[in-house]
């Protein structure tokens, strides 16, 4: 009969990798694009300065800050000299928070480390990350389209992206700017905890480039 | 990465760092090669580090109180080493300078030079690599002592980058001294202010639309605004297109960005950036041209996403908005009335009115409503005419008939023969559907309407002050606003004598009818006369003196035939109909020798633009405007005047009369060094349209004045011999 006749459709699959394949066309060139405010973050899976394997589906029901991050970059060294990052982590790992600090400088380019120097950056900065990332490879970094370090970005708990952007508006090198200056990853925690929407998503990032 | 080391300490240590002597000496040596020797530092410090050699620098030494002086910072980049722009793009800074200086001098913000693109890895920076250098205007009051030095302290930060960056900072002293006049410039860092200039964006902006389409941000500029700013030829084949945004999160700046030009706009396609969506669409548009790159900002301007209004920002006619441009449309209609080429019409036709007495206000106010239906008709099919040449690509403007020497000698023969009708020499017949008749006597409503016309017709020659700013909103607006605008221009043109006709007192307070009034109509006469001598004068300049000789035959035919009808009047319908055979010729003949004038071709336009005569203008020679002229002085730092003039714009001619032609303005011209630049758009030439069209006009006149490395100013359309002065800075 031919009304039982199915209607040769191309299948769903190969009509999302078409779609995908004309959405990257369109991007070429682009090299990034950024994730999306009020969306879910980008999965990711790396391995961390210990060699655990770390997944953001993983962490469902946690919420997350990514910090991306690179030992030598002078606004980088503002924000550890001045103790800033380490206060800020400590905060928002009590508050509940999975902190991961994420190494995406190429192998050969600085602020590249292995495992061993990573964790001895931690310890000896006395930060206070739940892990350091090293996404070498930079897969997680363009995922996220991690531009400076610092690059902050908040996930709440549901896995939706709710902040990316600058540690602070205080765009400089010089750690007398980091007081008084409105730090956006407190003021996100501080709407989260609220139940609110983060008054401010979206931020230019600042800082040296990520070395991919 | 052999610098990396140095990134651990984010302050750099001030002066010379020893232990890189090595790195130091080999800098040095480059700097010797590049730079001039030590004597011209003395207005200046510099500050070499490893990556940097950074002066600030005065282009004069001697500066007078109440007037400016540039400054710059210079940064020399080591090769592979670049700082930012404004916009720093995915990461980096720009540079800051913070001001100490005394109270009495200010700074003006960093005029910031073309930057370029710089990839890094999947990312791009906005910056400079060799040399960077950023100009501040330092401006003195007007009552700092003469003679008293100022000490100039800049702190400045900068953060320089290969792959790793490194935030630097300096501060910089240097001593301006004061005079009553300002010191040459000096000629050691003329280079550097020189090729700063040349590397400004063009002064002003071009209103662009941006709009969202699908994935992407699409930014459409009209070509001819762009050709217009960056005084590009006609012919110009855009090669290369590059979008800088204002604001960070605008625009991915790594992302390519796909162009092409079609219908004469400019379409770039953008991938949109992460900012919120209130960041403000604004950016640099930079393209490629045989001399360079060029740039120019653009935006959104008032009418965000709407058809672009022209120069928003720089300019007050877009942000006229539409009552503002009726406004001044009526204003400018009303002015009209008292134009030489308008005002005996109307004073006759009001006579005429005052002669028939106390007809009832229903029929005086129908004669009224005519004579308005007379103007604004006119108006009306003018306006249409020039938004269909408009839509069809003809880049015409305000007065644009007046470029046809067809028109002008056709208006020639008409004023000739409105002064013969008052000077009492020929009677036009009531009868005929004569422009005459309605003239005077005419009791029709036919007549009326007709000296409407007329009234229009004869009020083209005369754009008064207002109009300009008004038509030239209007033309960038759809048709229907922009018709609005043109009758609202008539209305403000019929108004006087539409008042006349309706308060019911006031044609009873005009002068009792008398023999009077016969000399009134004859003396009346001459600025007929002289009208109809001046649109010769126009069409000498138009088609030389052949299109001069066959007019002024024309005229004489004309004459002469319509003499001998008013001679023949009463003769034998013999005579009378081999006289008007033969005046028929002769009328025919006129109009034939008026029609050759159009295949004549012009002489040059140089009669008003070129060189002036010097017994009519005393010493202030002018260049002829080209946009190359235009941008090479701009880059050359020279103050530039423009003047868009036409031999057929009586405004034009009564201001460069009044305002630029005495020997003051002249002297002050030579003493600032100003290159005066005149336009001639008598003749049809789209390379002036497209200037006034750039700064939302649509007519003449338009005076502009460049000073060197700031926003061009728009003067007022009258000027005044003071103004001139006080705008060239001259004034004292």
């Amino acid at each position: 009969m031919l009304r039982n006749c199915p209607i040769p459709f191309p299948p769903v699959r190969s009509v999302a990798v078409a779609a995908a394949v004309f959405a990257a066309s369109l991007f070429a060139g682009a090299g990034l694009a950024a994730p999306v405010i009020g969306e879910p973050a980008p999965d990711f899976t790396a391995t961390d300065s210990a060699g655990k394997t770390w997944s953001l589906s993983a962490l469902k029901g946690q919420p997350v800050i990514l910090e991306w991050t690179n030992h030598d970059c002078p606004y980088v060294v503002k924000h550890y000299a001045s103790g800033n990052m380490q206060a800020l982590q400590r905060e928002a790992v009590d508050a509940g928070y999975v902190w991961l600090s994420v190494i995406s400088s190429a192998p050969g380019k600085q602020g590249h480390v292995d495992g061993e120097e990573a964790a001895g950056l931690t310890e000896s900065r006395n930060a206070a990350p739940t892990a350091v990332l090293l996404d070498s490879e930079g897969a997680m970094g363009k995922a996220y389209s991690a531009r400076t370090t610092p690059h902050m970005y908040v996930i709440d708990a549901d896995g939706m992206l709710v902040y990316m952007g600058g540690i602070d508006d205080k765009r400089t090198t010089d750690v007398a700017d980091i007081e008084g200056a409105q730090n956006y990853v407190r003021m996100a925690m501080a709407d989260l905890s609220q139940g609110a929407a983060v008054g401010t998503p979206v931020t230019r990032p600042y800082g040296c480039s990520v070395k991919y | 990465m052999p610098c990396a080391r140095a990134e651990q300490s984010p302050r750099m240590p001030r002066g010379a760092p020893g232990q890189r002597a090595r790195a130091v000496l080999l800098l040095l040596g480059l700097l010797l090669l590049a730079a001039p020797p030590a004597p011209s530092w003395s207005a200046a410090s510099r500050v070499t580090t490893e990556h940097v050699t950074a002066r600030l620098v005065t282009e004069r030494s001697v500066v007078a109180p109440g007037e400016s002086v540039d400054a710059a910072l210079v940064l020399d980049l080591r090769p592979g080493w670049h700082t930012y722009w404004r916009n720093p793009g995915d990461s980096g800074e720009p540079p800051r300078i913070d001001w100490r200086l005394p109270a009495g001098v200010e700074a003006g913000p960093i005029r910031w030079p073309l930057p370029e693109r710089i990839p890094v890895g999947p990312l791009a920076n906005y910056g400079y690599s060799g040399r960077a250098i950023h100009l501040v205007e330092l401006r003195v009051a007007d009552d700092w002592p003469v003679g008293e030095p100022i000490a100039v302290v800049a702190e400045a930060y900068w953060l320089v980058c290969e792959e790793a960056c490194i935030p630097e900072q300096s501060r910089f002293a240097l001593r301006l001294d004061t005079a009553a006049r300002s010191g040459p410039a000096d000629a050691a860092v003329a280079d550097v202010f020189g090729a700063a200039r040349a590397a400004l964006p063009l002064p002003g902006s071009v209103a662009a639309s941006f709009s969202r389409d699908g994935g992407l941000l699409r930014l459409e500029v009209p070509v001819a605004a762009l050709r217009a700013r960056l005084s590009l030829p006609e012919d110009f084949q855009i090669a290369d297109v590059a979008f800088f945004s204002d604001a960070w999160g605008l625009i991915e700046h790594a992302a390519e960005q796909r162009w092409h030009a079609r219908d004469e706009r400019l379409v770039v396609d953008l991938v949109p950036g992460a900012a919120p969506p209130d960041v403000e669409p604004a950016g640099l548009l930079v393209i490629e041209t045989p001399d360079g790159p060029r740039g120019v900002h653009v935006d959104a301007g008032a009418s965000a996403g709407a058809a672009p209004a022209l120069d928003p920002e720089a300019f007050d006619t877009a942000s006229l908005g539409l009552p503002g441009a009726l406004l001044l449309a009526l204003l400018g209609g009303l002015v009209l009335n008292l134009m030489p080429c308008v005002f005996p019409v109307l004073a006759i036709k009001a006579l005429g009115f005052a002669r028939q007495g106390g007809a009832p206000l229903r029929e005086r106010a129908l004669h009224g409503i005519a004579y308005t239906a007379g103007v604004l008709t006119f108006f009306a099919v003018v306006a249409a005419l020039l938004l269909a040449l408009r839509g069809a690509g003809f880049a015409v403007g305000w007065g644009f008939q007046l470029q046809s020497p067809l028109f002008v000698a056709l208006m020639a023969y008409l004023f000739l023969l409105l002064g013969l009708s008052l000077a009492g020499a020929v009677t036009i017949g009531t009868g005929l559907m004569g422009i005459g008749g309605g003239l005077e006597t005419g009791r029709g409503h036919a007549g009326a309407f007709a000296t409407g016309g007329l009234a229009a017709l004869v009020a083209a020659p005369c754009t008064a002050p207002f109009m300009g700013a008004a038509l030239g909103y209007a033309v960038t607006l759809p048709w229907l606003p922009a018709l609005t605008i043109v009758l609202a221009l008539g209305v403000g043109m019929a108004l006087p004598f539409l008042l006349l006709t309706l308060v019911p007192g006031l044609a009873g307070r005009l002068p009792r009818p008398g023999p009077w009034m016969e000399r009134l109509k004859q003396l009346l006469a001459f600025p007929m006369f002289a009208t109809a001598a001046w649109l010769v004068w126009v069409l000498s300049v138009q088609v030389g003196s052949d299109g001069v000789a066959a007019v002024l035959a024309g005229m004489l035919l004309l004459a002469l035939s319509l003499w001998a009808l008013e001679q023949t009047r009463h003769a034998s319908s013999a005579v009378r109909r081999g006289v008007g055979a033969l005046a028929v010729l002769g009328i025919g003949t006129a109009l034939w020798l008026g029609a050759a004038t159009e295949r004549q071709t012009a002489p040059r336009h140089d009669a008003l633009a070129g060189e002036m005569p010097p017994a009519s203008h005393t010493g202030l020679s002018g260049v002829a405007y080209s946009a190359d002229v235009l941008s090479g002085a701009l880059a050359a730092g020279r103050p530039v005047f423009v003047n868009m003039t036409a031999a057929w714009c009586i405004t034009c001619l009564v201001n460069e009369r009044v305002a630029l032609s005495s020997a003051r303005v002249a002297r002050a011209f030579v003493r600032r060094d100003v290159l005066y630049l005149k336009g001639d758009w008598t003749n049809r030439d789209p390379d002036i349209t497209r200037y006034l069209s750039g700064f939302g006009r649509n007519g003449v006149p338009i005076y502009v004045f460049y000073p060197p490395g700031r926003q061009p100013e728009v003067l007022p359309q009258l000027l005044t011999e003071s103004l001139v002065l006080a705008t060239l800075g001259d004034d004292t």
